[in-house]
This record gives C-alpha cells, sequence and structure tokens, in this order.
C-alpha cells in the first residue's frame, strides 16, 4: 500500500473540519502511516472467526 | 491555618515515617505513636522542598489537608475512627474529580474547571478517613506523548532527567518520593503499570469494572480503569479493597463482592500457576538488563513455590498497535469538538496524536476491533492454564526526557516510539484482566525495572498474594531514590 502524503492528510482532514499547520501535517502523516502499516499486518490473521466486542461479560473467563 | 514549610526532614526516623507504608502509618497513629497532623505536616515539608524539580503535584491542598489532619486528631482522641485510612494523607491523579479543587487533566483547556463533587473513589478514600493532600501531574488528558506540559514537567525521582512514565506520572513520583503515604492513577493501556516501573513503585490496573470510573475524564472509555499507585504491595492491597466495587453512579461496575485483599497476600506464591509470556520476556526490543531481572524474578517466584514455566501469546506484538488505533480513535471522538474549535490549546504532541486517530478508515479500525477479541482470547484462554502471566512491564527503563520530545520523522519512527512498548502492558487492557507492576531491580544506571503479573478477571487477590511474596523475598522496597541532586525549583 502507498503511503499517503500531507496533502492527502490535509484533505482528511477537511472532511472533518480540521484545519492542519505544515507541522503537524507532516508528522500526522507519519503517524497514519504508521496506524495503516500496523493495522494492514492484521489482514493476513484469521479475525473474521470472531466478534469486535470491546469488553468480556463478566465470569466469561 | 496557613502553611509554612520546615525544610525537608533530615531525622531517620521522620525519613523511616514518610517512606512507610500507608498500613503501617494507620498502625502508628492508633498507637498514638504519630499524629495525623504531624504525617501531613511531614508531607507537605517534602513537597515543598522537592516538587518544584519533580513537578508531580499540580494542585496542593495544604490548608484543607492541614485543617482536616487536626479534625481527625480531635476524632482519633475522641476514639472516633472513620476508617483504614483515618488522618492518612493520600493524592489523585488530576484527571479525578475532587468537589471545589480545580481538576484539569494535565490540559491547559480545563485550567479553570472545578466540579461540583468528588468522584467515586475519591469519595471512598475519604469516607475511609484519608486527607486530600493535593492533585497529582500527568500526561494531557491521560493520553501520553505531551511534549511541553502545562503545569510542569513531571521528572523521575531517581534521575530527573530520566520519564517518569504516564500518563499517571505524578501518582508515580509522589509514591517513590515519599511526597503523600498513598495515590490514586488511571490506567488505560498501562498509565498505572508505567510510571510505576519507572519510578520503583507498586501500580495495579484492576479488573475492567472492579473500581468506579464515575468522575474520571475519560481517555478510552472501553479501556479506562482507576487503580492505586503505592510503595507497598500491602498499600495497594489496602487501597483497592476501600476503592473497589458496585457504584450505582457507574453501570459498568461488578456486584461481584470484594474479598479482603490484605489477608490473601498471607497466601504467598506457594501453588500459583505462573506462564512467563515469551515474547515478551526474550523479544528484540526488551533489554538485557530487564530480561536478566524479570528472568530472576520468575526464578525467585519458583523458589517460592510457584510452577513457573515459558508460555506463548502469538498475537502480543499486535497490541501495541491494536490498542493505540482503538483508544486514540475512541479519544479523538470525545475531544473532536475541541480540536476543531481550541486546537492550539492542546500540547502538539496530544493534538497530532489525536488527529491522526481520528483519520484511520473505519475498515481498518474494526479490523483492530476483530484483533482486540482474538488478543482478549488468546489472554484468557492462557489464564484457564496459569493463575498469573509473567512479563516485563517496560522492554527498558525509563527512557531520558529528551528521547521522546523530539518531532516524529517517519512512520517507522512512528511505529517505534508509540506501538513497541505498548505491546508490554496492552494485552492486559484489551484483555479487561487485571495487571501489576512491581519492581523487580535496578539497572547499573540506578533506574527501577518492573515486573509484570497478569490474572483472569477479578483475581486481584491471586495477583497480589504473587507480588508481596516477591516484594519480601527481593528486598527491593526499602531502596529509596537519593533525592539530593534535586535543585529546589526548575
Amino acid at each position: 500500500m502507498a503511503d499517503l502524503g500531507p496533502d492527502d492528510v490535509r484533505r482528511l482532514a477537511a472532511a472533518l473540519s480540521l484545519s492542519l499547520s505544515a507541522e503537524d501535517a507532516v508528522e500526522i502523516t507519519h503517524r497514519l502511516n504508521a496506524f495503516l502499516d500496523a493495522l494492514a499486518a492484521l489482514d493476513p490473521l484469521p479475525l473474521d472467526r470472531v466478534e469486535p466486542w470491546p469488553t468480556s461479560p463478566e465470569g466469561s473467563a | 491555618m496557613a502553611y509554612e514549610p520546615r525544610g525537608i526532614c533530615v531525622n531517620s526516623t521522620e525519613d523511616d515515617l514518610v517512606f512507610a507504608g500507608a498500613a503501617r502509618q494507620a498502625a502508628l497513629m492508633r498507637a498514638k505513636r504519630v499524629s495525623p497532623r504531624e504525617l501531613v505536616t511531614a508531607y507537605l515539608d517534602r513537597i515543598a522542598q522537592l516538587d518544584g524539580r519533580l513537578r508531580a503535584f499540580i494542585t496542593v491542598c495544604g490548608e484543607s489537608a492541614l485543617a482536616e489532619a487536626s479534625r481527625a486528631e480531635a476524632e482519633a482522641a475522641r476514639g472516633e475512627w472513620r476508617g483504614p485510612l483515618h488522618g492518612i494523607p493520600f493524592a489523585v491523579k488530576d484527571q479525578l474529580d475532587t468537589a471545589g479543587i480545580l481538576t484539569t487533566s494535565g490540559s491547559a483547556l480545563l485550567r479553570d474547571n472545578i466540579p461540583p463533587d468528588d468522584s467515586t473513589v475519591v469519595a471512598r478514600l475519604k469516607a475511609a478517613g484519608g486527607i486530600l493532600l493535593g492533585k497529582l501531574n500527568l500526561t494531557e488528558f491521560a493520553l501520553g506523548g505531551t511534549i511541553r506540559f502545562p503545569y510542569g514537567q513531571p521528572r523521575n525521582p531517581w534521575n530527573p532527567d530520566h520519564d517518569p512514565g504516564g500518563s499517571s506520572s505524578g501518582s508515580g513520583i509522589a509514591a517513590a518520593a515519599a511526597l503523600c503515604s498513598i495515590t490514586l492513577g488511571e490506567d488505560t493501556g498501562g498509565s498505572v503499570r508505567s510510571p510505576a516501573s519507572y519510578c520503583g513503585a507498586v501500580g495495579l490496573r484492576p479488573t475492567w469494572g472492579r473500581v468506579s470510573r464515575h468522575g474520571c475524564f475519560p481517555a478510552a472509555w472501553s479501556m479506562d480503569q482507576v487503580g492505586p499507585l503505592t510503595r507497598t504491595v500491602e498499600d495497594t492491597a489496602l487501597v483497592l479493597g476501600l476503592i473497589a466495587g458496585y457504584d450505582t453512579k457507574d453501570p459498568t461496575t461488578s456486584h461481584s463482592a470484594v474479598p479482603d485483599y490484605r489477608e490473601a497476600l498471607a497466601a504467598g506464591a506457594k501453588g500459583l500457576r505462573i506462564g512467563v509470556i515469551t515474547e515478551l520476556v526474550d523479544g528484540a526490543e526488551t533489554q538485557a538488563e530487564v530480561r536478566s531481572a524479570v528472568r530472576e524474578a520468575a526464578r525467585g517466584l519458583a523458589k517460592l513455590g510457584a510452577a513457573v514455566e515459558d508460555m506463548s501469546l502469538s498475537f502480543v506484538h499486535h497490541a501495541g498497535g491494536v490498542f493505540m488505533a482503538l483508544c486514540d480513535s475512541e479519544a479523538a471522538g470525545r475531544h473532536r469538538r475541541w480540536l476543531g474549535t481550541r486546537p492550539e490549546e492542546y500540547d502538539a504532541g496530544t493534538r497530532r496524536r489525536l488527529i491522526a486517530a481520528g483519520l484511520i478508515p473505519a475498515m481498518s479500525l474494526h479490523r483492530a476491533a476483530r484483533a482486540r477479541a482474538v488478543i482478549r482470547e488468546q489472554v484468557l484462554g492462557a489464564l484457564t492454564k496459569y493463575d498469573l502471566l509473567l512479563a516485563p512491564t517496560s522492554p527498558h527503563p525509563a527512557p531520558a526526557i529528551a528521547s521522546h520530545t523530539a518531532p516524529v520523522t517517519s512512520k517507522e519512527e512512528a511505529a517505534r516510539r508509540f506501538f513497541g512498548r505498548r505491546s508490554y502492558t496492552t494485552p492486559a487492557s484489551l484483555a479487561g484482566v487485571p495487571a501489576i507492576s512491581v519492581p523487580c531491580g535496578f539497572t547499573a544506571g540506578g533506574l527501577p525495572i518492573g515486573l509484570q503479573l497478569i490474572a483472569r478477571p477479578l483475581a486481584e487477590a491471586s495477583i497480589l498474594r504473587a507480588a508481596s511474596a516477591w516484594e519480601k523475598a527481593a528486598g527491593l522496597a526499602s531502596r529509596r531514590p537519593s533525592l539530593v541532586n534535586l535543585p529546589a525549583h526548575a
């Protein structure tokens, strides 16, 4: 997957009505690309057999 | 009555008193060998002398604490004891509401926030006789990664050039440097355990739902949990027993009965089955001194009668990235309005962290939510075979403050700085299970190393008995930071 650039990130932020300084845009780009890599690494894993419960019901351990 | 500092205590008996555990102090108080006012004054003196440099406190409640101490003293003279903390000074992370007292969550955005009511945990410590001494510093909004702290840079008592850990930074400092008897922190992804590890204190993240979060400013609601940060395991057991239990103001709290955690300590480590998480102990990120100290602790627990063996949690290396995606996106949603209207009032590190997470695509985030379920499944599955899982709290000792305030210059650096070490503490957070950090050694440079023990839901007693047995065997609780090279003011 190609990395996002600061202009891409500015456009994504604009969709949330957030405007970014030049410094923020550069660092947020690095941080967001790190997130995308970390989460892309989950793709080959067998995640579809579980449901995304945020917590475990009490006593289920 | 106005408080005036007397100067740092140099008398070894008084030094022993301030470093003693709250349980010991309470016993001395019942024996009339120390008074609440003496204890409060001793801590106010230390704060006046040391906190200009350590910056553990955002607010010190000196006058109200002395007034409460006088009241506690008069009650004790009449034989009236409010509870096990009668006359014991405590301090809490400034993320917890305190009636009529500034509560900032470590942010300039809340510089004028004075809540009308106490959080449930503060109310419970007061009801047990505790005296609120002050509010403790933290990374902004308990998120970690703050570059410029609006209320002063918190510093590690063992070496002021080093990070005290976060987000409950002030709680770790105040416990380790004996600036109060006991503290409370809040742990979302390691925010109690990390400062405990870096500062050489004891810090417990309880089971999600074991302790009320009413009046606690959320970091990530699905994982936040309030917990004690103290100098001894016994004090952690004491505090947990007071703050745990169902709360009508927090519907996520458990109805399960609260056991006598202090009584459980006597059982020791004998008979416990402990699995050593090899990916975290032997992983490439784990520094050699940390690995050696943690392996030594595992051997020590085996000598104390536990059955200890290596085991594997294959998904554990994904935990840091998965946690950050879920935690930060939850937080970004909560902060969206302020990010749009008052972005310049955030610390740059917090603002960038929140916005980056707010831009993660929904499909990726959904994968992270499924990964959390798998990590939880692995952790809970391991805990059907073992009573406890053992790992380092952090792969390294406290880093230099300067090492993590520079701008992030690549995605690889972002992953290393923000995901790597979090894989050590976040498996327990993602699984909602309890975990403790207890000191297990020191580096050659004199920085503490933390041992992490993880248990199944609501099995805090198992953690505490093993941690207490280890603490006694290792004899590390008596080691104190020298605090001699601290200038009075930063």
